[in-house]
């Protein structure tokens, strides 16, 4: 992991167009900064907006009617956030790399797993034909699939849930993409799985040195593999700080997120939730969103924008005010 | 019922649509009740000369007979709807009464013969078979009647033998089970209106392929033949005079159609209230 | 990078070679088709024979002479019992006997050979103009946001669908045949390209409610596609556009409607029946009638029979192409 810059995301916000003149904000201040070959988490319940950002960065917002409504996805220089078609064919699939959630997708069921592959590398120049099924070949060695000469002749109805994520992550790096987006991809998928692809990604990452952004809502699966976390509540980015620093987190929702593990439970101990419900999207209310749950409020939480990014470290931002009060260990009750 | 309820009403999705159709349907019906009752002519009087086009006193024109086509076309409302009804409601009760029965039986051998002999049956089409019945049976409404029981039983058979299998299957069946109703009453109260409310779907359909079948029939002299005042049968009747007087065959067509497709606005609605289309 | 994990799946155990799959199912489903078609015999005879009335009196009338009765049941073969009689035909069958015509003084097979072209190069012509309209046309609906479009579309399917197609067929002739003179109105020649010419306003006409249908299950179909996720992925892979209309809009979409063209095309062989007669086609569908008015049972039982094996026919092969375009489909 170097320290070059590659994706800077400021203040972005994402809406919806509901009908010809209703709009609706999904994403009102998303911020966050990811470093070449850095794994970067990003956490949030559902409603949180953090599928629509992704969908920010690989361009298919415009398929559900969404569409960037403010600030800057800068990658690599380039503004996706202003990116034609052109610049989109040009990035999507060789620069940025999209892995699909397990549960709802996967590979084109009516195409063979070598088709697929081979999809994907007719985008590059530099292959013929014969290279081009070389590379296939070498891709599936790359994610552990065993008997790859067997498994690129076979349709996704054949394998499992795990090696069709696989065969996404293939797909995912076949052209070397400097960045990959993981969207929740190992959700439903069985434990051991899960933790192999997890290791999956991180070989990836070290050998290619790629930045991969990898969505989830199972803060202890994203705190063992990633480098630094984001977290998102309610169409905001809260807090960003590395995975070791969990325990120094600066802010009450990440606080609240990492208590209520159910591993952390003691036996026959009681489970620690969080109160209330996340905020409906478009019935955010006043002040910092999570004012209802929060264990920390203060009248100045009450009104107002929702807080932006307060710098605390180079690594470390949070969006609460009042993080001065937050005391040092999050490990004690 | 007021107003603003029935406006609201007519705003979910399908409910507008069957309105229509069963506005257009329920008119159809009407007409054919009492514009036969209290009409001048009768279907089968010769009023005048033939071919006459629609005017006043012949609103729909008159045949190549002379006879009064807005009172045939009536006339033949019941004959049409009639003769269909009986031949989707006899099928439907045979076919779902022996369905639940293959559905909840416990004879695997008896359920695998009936049922392949049901696919059998479904094989052919439903033309083909009644034309082909007909030459033993000799053309003539009755005929119909008589094969449509025959054969198109086996189609509801098939559905509701199908969800009869689902609905035995179901959890709440068998907790009424082990709670100790009787077998019979279980198969009352719970799965045969379940599985009726999917055959009852299906008649409806089954009702405008009915009268198309039977018009069908009529048109080929296979089913209700001259001088019957049928709607199949009139539109073949008139269709060598169709170039210099199309009313003959045109109004006749007409109300065919449009009891068809009011029978369809009916599926379509109801389709779309359960969202599927 | 190579090391191999744990516990690999289903590949291990179902090392397969996918053609030697393909190629089982269908070998399985094919012998599974004879064994209905051969219900379908059965069925064809029994029925036939189930149905109230003496076909040797139907014919001769009821008050001939008992001798000739007897004489007109030997010749129709039901002087021996219902088994034997059974046999006799499938013995015939399996000969390619399908007994003498009544009428014509001709073989039935005959008969059915010179008819039955007739009869599929319509269903053909109409099954390729429907296909051919009601696949752009789901297509266009599918991808519309216009809501207006979908109404018009639904609406005017579901009116098409209820629609007679006899009645529709003497219309679309008064105005080709009689004001236009686009179509002729009688006659057929059996050397293509000239017969097209007589089938292109048949096959039109069936094409009315063949579309409605098809473009339907079309439209339902690649909506429920366009919601899947591999869809999206396919965007992101950037793909040629034809590529992505073929392999990820419309071939996840075709094997329902597939399906039903061959369930479809079942029951046309019934409709075109009127068909032929309205346009005065010679194809199998008039033979039938003719046997019916002159009660040549010897041919109303081998074209019923006909027809129930060609339905089968056609649901193996729509399976089979459903299977073929998408491999999700249960074979």
């Amino acid at each position: 992991m170097t320290n070059e810059l590659l994706v800077d995301i400021d203040s972005v916000q994402v809406s919806v167009k509901l009908s010809r003149t209703r709009r609706l904000q999904i994403v009102d201040y998303a911020s966050m900064q990811i470093r070449r070959g850095e794994m970067m988490g990003l956490i949030g319940e559902s409603g949180s907006g953090k599928t629509m950002l992704c969908r920010g960065f690989i361009g298919t917002l415009e398929r559900r009617d969404a569409y960037i409504s403010g600030g800057k996805i800068l990658f690599d220089g380039i503004d996706l956030a202003k990116a034609k078609s052109e610049t989109w064919r040009a990035i999507r699939g060789k620069r940025i790399g999209y892995v699909p959630q397990s549960a709802l997708a996967g590979p084109n069921p009516v195409l063979t797993i070598e088709a697929q592959l081979l999809e994907t590398l007719k985008n590059d120049p530099k292959l013929d034909r014969q290279a081009a099924r070389k590379r296939a070949m070498e891709l599936l060695d790359i994610v552990q699939i065993r008997r790859p000469d067997i498994v690129m002749k076979q349709y996704p109805n054949q394998l499992s849930g795990g090696m069709k994520q696989r065969v996404m992550i293939a797909c995912a790096i076949a052209l070397q993409p400097e960045l990959i987006v993981a969207d929740e991809p190992t959700t439903g998928l069985d434990v051991t799985v899960q933790a192999e692809i997890m290791k999956l990604l991180k070989d990836i990452r070290s050998e290619f040195n790629t930045s991969i952004v990898l969505v989830s809502h199972d803060l202890p699966l994203i705190n063992d593999v990633c480098d630094r976390i984001t977290v998102m509540h309610a169409g905001a980015t809260i807090e960003t700080l590395p995975s070791s620093e969990i325990e120094n987190s600066k802010h009450p929702y990440t606080i609240a997120l990492y208590k209520s593990r159910i591993d952390l439970a003691p036996p026959r101990g009681e489970l620690i939730t969080i109160k209330g419900q996340p905020p409906a999207v478009g019935g955010w209310q006043e002040g910092c969103r999570f004012n209802q749950r929060c264990d920390f409020v203060t009248d100045a939480c009450l009104v107002g924008p929702h807080p932006k990014y307060i710098q605390l470290s180079q690594d470390h931002q949070t969006a609460c005010i009042n993080h001065a009060s937050i005391s040092d260990k999050v490990g004690s009750r | 019922m007021s107003i603003k309820k029935f406006r609201r009403w007519m705003d979910e999705p399908g409910n507008s649509v069957i309105f229509t159709g069963s506005t257009m349907f329920i008119l159809i019906v009407l007409a054919g009740i009492f514009i036969p009752f209290f009409y001048r002519f009768g279907p089968y009087d010769f009023v005048g000369d033939p071919l006459q086009s629609p005017s006043l006193e012949f609103l729909f024109g008159t045949d190549q007979l002379g006879r009064d086509v807005f009172s045939r076309t009536f006339h033949a409302v019941y004959l049409d709807l009639g003769v269909a009804f009986l031949g989707v409601a006899i099928p439907f009760a045979i076919g779902t009464v022996i369905g639940i029965i293959l559905g909840i039986s416990k004879n695997k051998r008896l359920v695998a013969l009936i049922s392949s002999i049901i696919d059998g049956i479904n094989a052919f089409p439903l033309l083909i078979l009644a034309a082909a019945l007909i030459a033993f049976l000799g053309p003539g409404l009755g005929s119909v009647i008589i094969i449509l029981s025959l054969t198109n039983w086996a189609r509801y058979a098939r559905i509701a033998r199908t969800r009869a299998v689902v609905v035995s299957q179901q959890n709440y069946i068998e907790a009424a089970y082990t709670l100790g109703y009787p077998k019979r009453r279980i198969i009352r109260k719970h799965i045969a209106p379940n599985v009726s409310s999917e055959t009852i779907a299906y008649a409806l359909s089954d009702f405008i392929l009915v009268i198309l079948l039977v018009a069908g029939l009529s048109f080929l002299g296979l089913a209700a033949t001259p001088p019957t005042a049928e709607w199949g049968a009139m539109i073949s009747e008139g269709r060598a005079y169709i170039q210099g007087s199309p009313w003959v065959t045109l109004f006749p067509g007409a109300a065919l159609c449009w009891a068809a497709i009011s029978l369809a606005f009916i599926v379509e609605g109801l389709n779309r209230r359960e969202g599927k289309i | 990078m190579t090391q191999s994990t744990g516990k690999q799946d289903k590949t291990e155990q179902t090392a397969v070679d996918n053609r030697k799959v393909f190629a089982y199912k269908v070998g399985i489903r094919f012998i599974r088709s004879i064994a209905v078609a051969f219900w379908v015999t059965v069925i064809a005879f029994t029925l036939i024979r189930l149905v109230p009335g003496d076909p040797a009196s139907n014919r001769l009338g009821v008050d001939a002479d008992p001798a000739a009765l007897e004489a007109m049941r030997k010749q129709l073969g039901l002087d021996v019992p219902p088994i034997q009689q059974f046999i006799n035909f499938f013995q015939g069958l399996i000969q390619g006997d399908l007994g003498t015509s009544l009428q014509f003084d001709r073989e039935v097979s005959d008969i059915v050979f010179s008819a039955l072209p007739v009869t599929l190069w319509l269903i053909a012509l109409s099954v390729l103009i429907s296909l051919i309209i009601a696949i752009p046309l789901a297509l266009f609906v599918a991808t519309s946001k216009s809501v207006l479009v979908a109404y018009i579309f639904r609406s005017s399917t579901a009116v098409a669908i209820a629609l007679p197609n006899f009645f529709i067929a003497l219309i679309l002739i008064l105005i080709f045949s009689i004001r236009f003179q686009w179509a002729p109105l009688l006659g057929y020649t059996p050397e293509f390209p000239g017969n097209l010419e007589y089938l292109w306003l048949p096959a039109v006409v069936n094409a009315t409610t063949l579309v409605s249908i098809l473009s339907r299950v079309l439209y339902s179909s690649i909506g429920d596609t366009l919601r899947e996720e591999f869809v999206e992925t396919g965007i992101i892979r950037g793909i040629g556009r034809f590529r992505f209309l073929w392999y990820y809009i419309l071939k996840p979409s075709l094997a329902p409607t597939v399906v039903l063209l061959s369930y479809i095309m079942g029951v046309m062989l019934g409709t075109t029946v009127i068909m032929e007669a309205v346009f005065s086609l010679p194809g199998i569908g008039t033979e039938l009638i003719s046997a019916v008015f002159n009660r040549d049972y010897p041919t109303v039982q081998a074209i019923v029979f006909i027809f129930g094996v060609i339905v089968v026919f056609f649901s193996f092969f729509g399976d089979l192409m459903a299977y073929w375009l998408d491999r999700r489909v249960k074979f």
